[in-house]
Parts: C-alpha cells; sequence; structure tokens
C-alpha cells in the first residue's frame, strides 16, 4: 500500500501546485487587467481609508485636503475642498462613486503617493509618504477675477506670457466640489445630475472645455498671418466703407453696426472695422489662411496639463480643416477673417493668443501645475515651460504690440487703461451669434490683452457669454475691458 | 508523565515550539487587523490572549498526556490555520467571531476528549458497521421534515434549538472509518477477485457490495441535498481508499471513468451544473446574478497583489460569503500572495505529516484511517481553494480549519485527533516510545487487580 500512498502524495503534490500556479495568476498576471475592470472599486474603497495628499495655490491656500472623517462614516477620509468652488475647473472634484476630474484624477497618484519614486522613499522611512501639488495659480488674483467676473457667464484667463504659467482662470457658473465630494452617493448623485442639467454647464471648466466664436479680438490671429506673409504693412490703409461684397456672392459684409470704417492699418485694428480684415484674409487664401491659424495651434487640443481640454476651430465641426473646405467658400474665409463665421476659440486659446503678441511670437504651453512635491516638501518634478508653437515672428509680434496698444489708447479697448499709467494692450472681441428666429441677437464680449506693453508680465482673456440681453446688448470693451482692467490693477498693485 | 523517552520529549517539545509560533502570529494578526479596521487596539485583546493561549495549552497538554510519540507538525499547522481563519473572521463579522470562539472551545474539548476516548486505534475498527450506520443517518438527517433545513440552496443543516449543525461534516469521519476498517478486513478478497474478464478480475461481489452500496448511497444523498461539493469529495475519498487497500490502478481509473461520465450527464440533464460551469469560465457575464460572487473573489486576488492590502484594510466584505466557501478570497486580498501561499503550504505540511503516518502505521486499518483521513482534509481544501481561484469550477464547501462554521471546525479537531492517535500508535509500536498502559487500560487493570484480590480474599 506504501507504492500507492507515495503515489497519492505526488498526485496531492501535483493539485497543489496547480493551485499555487492559479495564485500566481490571480495576485500577479492578472492584477492589473483586474485592478483597472470598471466593475471593480476596490481600489477606490482602499484610497477612501488612505490619506492624500493637499492641492495648494501658489500663494499657499490649500484647495483640497483630506481630513479624517468623525462619527460613523465608512471611510476614513474626507475630501474637502476649502476654497469652495472657487478652484473647481482645475482642482476637479475626487468621489467613491462617480470618479474625480481634473488635478484630482491626473496627479491622484503623487497625491496618495503611489508614484514609485515615493513608494521607494517610504520603504526607506516615514509613514506618510502622500505628496502635494502646487499650483501657479494664486488664491488671491483668483478671488478678484471672480469678483470681477460676478454671476455673469464667461470665463477669465490670466497667464504669464513668458512660461505659460496660469495665475488665475476661473468661470461661472462653477460648482462645489464639496456637495459632489460628500460620501453620502445619493445625495452626489443628485447634486450631480442637477449640475448636469444646469444651463451655462457648471461641471465642465468653460475657460479651457468649450470654445465660443471669438469676434474681432480673432483680427490679432488674421493680422499675425497677413504680416508673416506680406500682405499687409503698417503704411497700408483702406478707404471708408460700409459695406463690401467678397468673392462668389453678391451678400455684402458690413461693419460692425453698419457704419463706414477705413483708415490706416493702426485706425483699422484700433477701430475695429472689419470689412479690412475680411480683405486681408481673401488676399491670403484658402491656403495660407488655414496654413496661419494651424501655426496658432487652432485645430488642436491645448497642451494644458488637466484633461478634457478642447481645441479652437477655424472650420466650425468640419474636418479636416483645411484650403479645400474654403476654395468654393470665399465669402465664409472672408467672414472667418474677423472672427465670425465658423470661428470658435477656447478662451484659454485667446490668453495664449495674447501672450504670444507679448512673449515675443512664441506660444507656451500653458499649465496650472507648478511643481509636485513630496510630503517632506521636497520636488518630485517642476513643469519646465516649453515653447508649444511659434506661429510670428518677433518683428511681427512687435507690430502687433503696437497695434494692440492703440486699442487701449484710442480704440474700441479704452476701458483697459490701467492704473498708474501702466501701459496695457488689448483688442475686444463682440461676436454676433448666429441669429436665431424669434430671439434677440446675442453676441459674446471678448477682451484679450497684456501689460505692460513694452515688457509684458501678465496675459489676459475675458470673455462674457452673450446669454443675457445685457452682454448681447454691449461690447467686450465695455463690459469685459473693466473685468481685465480690474485684474490687471490688483496684480501691479500687488507687486508693490 | 510517567517515564519520559527522548523521542517523545523531542516531538512534544517541538510541537510546543510551533504552537507558541502560531499562537504569536494568531496575537499579532489580530492586533493589526484591528489596528489596519478600526486604527486601535482590539479592545478584547487581554480576554482574546487569555482564551487562545488558554485553548493552546490545552491541546498540547492533551497531546503530552495523550499521544505523546504523535507527529509534532500536525497540530501547530492546524491551529495556524484555525488562528488565520479566526482572524479574518474576526475581521469580516463580529456576530460571527464570537460564534466561532464558541465553537472553537467546543472543538478543542472535542479533541481532547477523542484523544481520551480513542486510546488504540483497533477500537475504532470494532465499531466499523456502526459508523457506517451512524454516517449514513447523519448524511440523511437534513432530509427529515421538520429537522434539517437548506440554506443557499443545499440541505445539509439540521436545527436544534439554537444550535445549527451541518452532520455531513461528521458523517465524512464516520465513513471513513467504516471504508478504512472494512478494506483492512477484506481488501485482500477484494483484490484478487474470483473471475476474469479479458485482464480485468472481477472481485466477489459479497465482498465489494457493502461498501459498494455504502458509497454509492453516501453520494446519492448527497448529491440529493445538493452538497456537490461533499459529494466529490466523497467520492474522491472512496476511490482514493479503494484504490491504495487493494493496491490496484483499476480502481482509480474506474473512478476517474465513472466521474467523468456522471459529471458529464450532470451537464447534460441539470441547468444548475451548467449554469456553474458558465460562471466558473465567465463570471463576467453574469456578474449581476451568479457571477458577482467569483467575479468580487478575483478582485479580491488582484487588489491584495502580491503583500497583500494588510489586515483590515482591504474589502473582503464585498464577497457575499467572505468568512465562509470564499475565505481563501478575503486572505488572498488582505495578506497578499504570501500569505495564500503560507495556506496552501500548511495544507501542504498537514498532507506530508499525515500521509507520512500512513506510510510507517504497520497495520492496514491504520494505514487507510491515516490515508483516508488526510485525503479528507487535504481534498477538501484543494476543491474549496481551487473553486474560488476557478482552477475548477466552484462547489461549495469549506476549508479545513479556516472557514466560519462550528460543525466543521469541530468535525476536523476530531479528524485531527484521530491522526494523531494513529501516529502514536504507530510511534508505540515501533518503540520510539514506551507502550505504556493507557489510562483505560491502567483503570481496566486496576479493576481487575481490585477482583483478584477479592478472588483472593474469598
Amino acid at each position: 500500500m506504501n507504492k500507492q500512498i507515495r503515489k497519492l502524495v505526488a498526485g496531492l503534490l501535483v493539485l497543489y501546485i496547480g493551485l499555487f500556479a492559479m495564485l500566481n495568476v490571480a495576485q500577479l498576471v492578472r492584477k492589473d487587467a483586474l485592478n483597472a475592470n470598471p466593475l471593480n472599486n476596490r481600489q477606490t474603497i482602499r484610497d477612501f481609508n488612505r490619506m492624500r495628499g493637499p492641492i495648494v495655490t501658489a500663494d499657499g491656500v490649500v484647495v483640497a485636503r483630506s481630513v479624517p472623517t468623525i462619527g460613523d462614516d465608512q471611510f476614513k477620509y474626507q475630501r474637502e475642498y476649502p476654497t469652495g468652488d472657487l478652484f473647481s475647473n482645475v482642482s476637479g472634484y475626487y468621489t467613491y462613486s462617480f470618479g474625480s476630474t481634473q488635478l484630482e484624477k491626473t496627479q491622484g497618484q503623487v497625491l496618495m503617493g503611489d508614484t514609485t519614486r515615493q513608494k521607494f522613499d517610504s520603504v526607506l522611512g516615514g509613514a506618510d509618504n502622500t505628496g502635494s501639488v502646487l499650483l501657479t495659480l494664486r488664491d488671491d488674483l483668483q478671488r478678484v477675477a471672480a469678483d470681477a467676473l460676478g454671476e455673469r457667464e464667461g470665463s477669465v484667463v490670466v497667464m504669464d506670457p513668458a512660461s505659460g504659467a496660469i495665475l488665475a482662470m476661473v468661470s461661472f457658473p462653477r460648482f462645489d466640489p464639496n456637495a459632489v465630494a460628500d460620501h453620502d452617493t445619493q445625495y452626489a448623485e443628485d447634486v450631480l445630475t442637477y449640475l448636469n442639467a444646469f444651463p451655462g454647464k457648471p461641471l465642465l471648466a468653460n475657460a479651457y472645455q468649450e470654445n465660443y466664436m471669438p469676434g474681432s479680438s480673432f483680427k490679432v490671429i488674421t493680422t499675425g498671418i497677413a504680416f508673416e506673409n506680406g500682405v499687409t504693412n503698417l503704411d497700408r490703409s483702406w478707404p471708408s466703407e460700409s459695406e463690401w461684397v467678397p468673392p462668389q456672392t453678391t451678400d455684402p459684409i458690413q461693419n460692425y453696426g453698419g457704419r463706414a470704417c477705413g483708415g490706416s492699418m493702426v485706425e483699422v485694428f484700433y477701430r475695429s472695422c472689419n470689412i479690412p480684415f475680411a480683405q486681408l484674409a481673401s488676399e491670403l487664401g484658402p491656403q495660407r489662411m488655414t496654413d496661419g491659424v494651424r501655426a496658432w495651434g487652432i485645430g488642436e487640443p491645448l497642451p494644458i496639463d488637466l484633461p478634457g481640454a478642447v481645441a479652437s476651430s477655424f472650420c466650425g465641426n468640419v474636418t479636416p480643416c483645411d484650403a479645400s473646405y474654403f476654395n468654393d467658400q470665399l465669402p465664409l474665409l472672408a467672414i472667418g477673417g474677423f472672427g465670425q463665421g465658423n470661428d470658435v476659440m477656447v478662451p484659454l486659446h485667446m490668453c495664449m493668443v495674447a501672450a504670444t503678441v507679448a512673449n515675443g511670437g512664441r506660444m507656451m504651453q500653458p499649465y496650472v501645475t507648478d511643481a509636485t512635491l513630496k510630503h517632506d516638501g521636497t520636488v518630485l518634478d517642476r513643469t519646465d515651460p516649453t515653447v508649444w508653437k511659434t506661429p510670428i515672428s518677433p518683428g511681427t509680434a512687435a507690430t502687433l504690440n503696437t497695434l494692440m496698444v492703440g486699442v487701449v489708447n484710442r480704440g474700441t479697448g479704452t476701458a483697459m487703461q490701467l492704473a498708474g499709467g501702466i501701459q496695457a494692450a488689448a483688442k475686444t472681441g463682440t461676436a454676433q451669434l448666429n441669429f436665431v428666429p424669434g430671439q434677440p441677437q446675442r453676441s459674446h464680449a471678448w477682451i484679450i490683452g497684456f501689460a505692460p506693453a513694452e515688457a509684458p508680465r501678465y496675459a489676459v482673456a475675458v470673455i462674457l457669454k452673450g446669454t443675457t440681453d445685457e452682454v448681447s446688448a454691449s461690447t467686450g470693451g465695455k463690459l469685459a475691458g473693466p473685468i481685465a482692467k480690474t485684474v490687471l490693477d490688483f496684480l501691479f498693485a500687488s507687486e508693490k | 508523565m510517567g517515564q519520559s523517552s527522548p523521542i517523545a520529549t523531542a516531538r512534544r517539545n517541538s510541537e510546543l515550539g510551533l504552537v507558541v509560533m502560531a499562537a504569536g502570529i494568531t496575537a499579532v494578526a489580530y492586533v493589526l487587523a484591528s489596528l489596519g479596521k478600526n486604527s486601535q487596539m482590539p479592545a478584547t485583546i487581554v480576554p482574546f490572549l487569555i482564551a487562545l493561549l488558554g485553548m493552546l495549552v490545552a491541546t498540547h497538554i492533551a497531546t503530552r498526556f495523550l499521544a505523546r510519540g504523535a507527529d509534532s507538525t500536525l497540530l501547530p499547522m492546524a491551529v495556524l490555520l484555525n488562528g488565520i481563519g479566526y482572524v479574518m473572521i474576526a475581521r469580516l463579522n463580529d456576530e460571527r467571531a464570537a460564534k466561532q470562539t464558541t465553537w472553537t472551545f467546543v472543538a478543542v474539548i472535542a479533541f481532547v476528549l477523542t484523544l481520551l476516548i480513542v486510546q488504540r486505534p483497533p477500537d475504532l475498527a470494532r465499531y466499523k458497521w456502526t459508523f457506517l450506520f451512524v454516517g449514513a443517518g447523519a448524511l440523511m438527517l437534513p432530509l427529515v421534515p421538520g429537522l434539517g433545513s437548506s440554506v443557499g440552496g443545499a440541505r445539509i443543516w439540521v436545527s436544534l434549538g439554537p444550535i445549527n449543525l451541518q452532520p455531513g461534516e461528521f458523517a465524512k469521519i464516520a465513513l471513513a472509518l467504516f471504508f478504512a476498517a472494512y478494506l483492512a478486513d477484506n481488501r485482500e478478497l477484494i483484490a484478487a477477485g474470483t473471475r476474469r474478464i479479458g485482464p480485468l478480475r472481477i472481485p466477489e461481489l459479497r465482498y465489494v457490495l457493502p461498501i459498494t452500496l455504502a458509497w454509492a448511497f453516501a453520494v446519492a444523498v448527497m448529491v440529493a441535498e445538493k452538497d456537490l461539493g461533499s459529494a466529490l469529495l466523497f467520492f474522491t475519498l472512496f476511490t482514493v481508499m479503494m484504490w491504495v487497500a487493494t493496491e490496484r490502478a483499476i480502481y482509480l481509473v474506474l473512478g476517474v471513468v465513472i466521474f467523468s461520465v456522471a459529471a458529464y450527464i450532470a451537464w447534460r440533464l441539470f441547468p444548475v451544473v451548467r449554469l456553474r460551469v458558465d460562471v466558473w469560465l465567465d463570471p463576467w457575464a453574469q456578474y449581476q446574478g451568479k457571477g458577482y460572487q467569483p467575479a468580487q473573489a478575483a478582485f479580491a486576488f488582484a487588489n491584495g497583489g502580491f503583500g497583500g492590502t494588510g489586515l483590515g484594510l482591504g474589502s473582503p466584505n464585498k464577497i457575499p460569503a467572505a468568512s465562509t466557501d470564499y475565505v481563501y478570497a478575503a486572505i488572498g486580498e488582505e495578506l497578499g500572495m504570501v500569505g495564500a501561499t503560507a495556506v496552501i503550504i500548511a495544507f501542504l505540511l498537514l498532507m506530508g505529516a499525515g500521509l507520512r503516518i500512513a506510510i510507517r502505521a504497520d497495520r492496514p486499518f491504520e494505514k487507510l484511517l491515516a490515508t483516508g483521513l488526510t485525503t479528507i482534509v487535504c481534498m477538501q481544501a484543494f476543491i474549496i481553494i481551487g473553486g474560488v481561484l476557478r482552477l475548477v469550477p466552484l462547489t461549495g464547501i469549506t476549508l479545513p480549519f479556516v472557514s466560519y462554521g462550528g460543525s466543521s471546525l469541530l468535525a476536523n479537531y476530531v479528524l485531527l485527533a484521530l491522526l494523531l492517535r494513529v501516529s502514536d500508535s504507530g510511534a508505540r509500536r515501533r518503540g520510539e516510545v514506551p507502550d505504556l498502559l493507557t489510562i483505560g487500560e491502567r483503570m481496566e487493570a486496576r479493576r481487575l487487580r481490585r477482583g483478584e484480590r477479592q478472588a483472593g480474599h474469598a
């Protein structure tokens, strides 16, 4: 019988080796696939019982943090957002049942201490290996921008033109992530349902996840392309006309309000005549114009370090946006030259356009994460400023700078004349939206600019969406201009 | 402790050392689980340690006095598995932990009583028919109306007032005892055969009929109770014991063939069986139904990874049967592959010790009994671990010593005591320890002497 018993040992051993092999498959081989399975929320549960690092503004204000829960809670930590709705479009939210967004999503590993380096360091010593995210945004500036915007739908973006660092980025409407991060799943779901149905899309970061018709603020781009291609110069002038009929149509193009408008290059720019820029776009033609807007990054999702950034477009929803689209639609090309028709621009992108002029023609990659830090404050990773596009030469940039100074000093943007005699440069935009029968004419109010003009340190873009009569009845200069001025005045005042 | 023998002392001391280590691991794990779950020391730590040490000391003292020559690894392995299982149950469900504590006390008492009552293995062989009828009766109890009840589809419970029992757990041991005793008596007759059909020798019907009937009856009852795991275990036990006893591989082949045919027919005829196979192959397809539990178990293993989440830090509560059938997945999640492998190794060591006892035993009954009991523990562990890991389709059954469940714990401690008794008996016969009179025999001798004295006086 001993022979059989020895064989039995061998047989059972084989079965147990099978168990061990299967254990390897279950715990090592299939680990990543199973952890990534959407039905599997174990990782989330685990994360909610662990400390998670904070998100902090450049001026040291905590935007997001984890605090131990009190009383009877299913998790050990509650994520809270001490600044309420102010930074919701940058921090995003971190929820148990509904995932996470924005930096809470993209910097999750750093915040949880799950990067390889943090894990390695935590083995060497120190129990808390959570990381933190240091923003480029300033809490004080963000508050000023939010107050200036008030309860009008729109966005304000402020950035450092030389680096691409975003100093403020705020939209209205926005939301309070504290409500979404509530551990009561039913409550959080109700909040999300409400926010999703809310007009103005508060859950979307309007500043970089939406695009709007730019109106005359787009003329900075058209003028830049025209100078780069040599189809115009500062000596050129236009007769005062109220109508111009572009090729392939009998329908004339008019200036804003149907007025007669003309003059030198400087004058048509600060007066914001439409016809000269329609003509510049027509003279450039479909090929050079579409190549030109592509050089400004139009058509590509913005390379910001936040998820879900959208692209601006010169062709609306039509792809590919190239010369062939305009060859038999020259009137559309002409209208596009002054920011109407199929043009749509992301507010952040318009700020980058102003910053490009301010930065001698180099368009920097925008970013909100200055650095990621370990628990002890040492830097894990710091964002290096990177050039994204170089759409114009320094010479063209200097010319556009001059033109934009004219707007502030003598043109549509006088509302942006700054305190203390600091010279600003700007371009306004009043984008007349496509007329919907039965509704009043709607228009977005824009202003983009930078200051000081001679050595720019700040670039700004403001849009007020044309969802109200107040905005639609006014212009970019009158409505958006004061917001930009408030923000820039605050910035220069805070430097002293 | 009577006369000491170096081998017995060495064995008992190494057992004590290992038991203390197992107790230490359990105590540390208990504290860690509480820290992980509530970030505080368990409030019950002092009574827990006293109870734990009390029970361990009791089992160890029992072997020191009652089975001095027995193998020294069996008890520590059982204690370790019991400890790990208890920590997981306590971490999952306070109410169940309290009950498991009570059952562990009862199991330890049963362990000591078994060693005390069964002093010589041949005593057991004498009652083989009793065991057959007790085992068969126990198996049928859940089918008695008013007494038996179903939980989770399987009608394997008997309710006696506040106590719920699974008599099947005890029936397995009783039937293993019957098989061992019957085969020890008849194995040569069965093996020899009288007629030939081709290369096959057919044993005489009167020798194989009783055991075949007992086996067929037991398997039929288990299938009727929808206790497929037990049916599979019992089928394997019978096949292995027939093969070892007769030394004829044909019984192994026959077992595999019968099992395959039965499994195929069951798969064709019963939708329940087909559903189980489907869930085994792809639990995600039926995630909202029967696939939920295996899918959650797979997530648990993945979440654990190599090192585990740490005790109290995973989410094993998401598996509905985490403290019973799926306790292995809970261990895999919180103790990782390291801990799950340790459990496998503990069962391998139990297997090694158990079958070494079988090989060294010199009497067929003891050989077969040790083989059968070890096969029960190891195959039961394989069936449920393999099912939880989806190596084989899942058939619900407890993980010996680890799962929550009083009957299972009680039965396995009795089984352990029987194995130790066989081991001790072998050691006595080989002269490794002095074959002193057992307590029962000493009492008997005293009674006889007293009788003689009285006769002399008369």
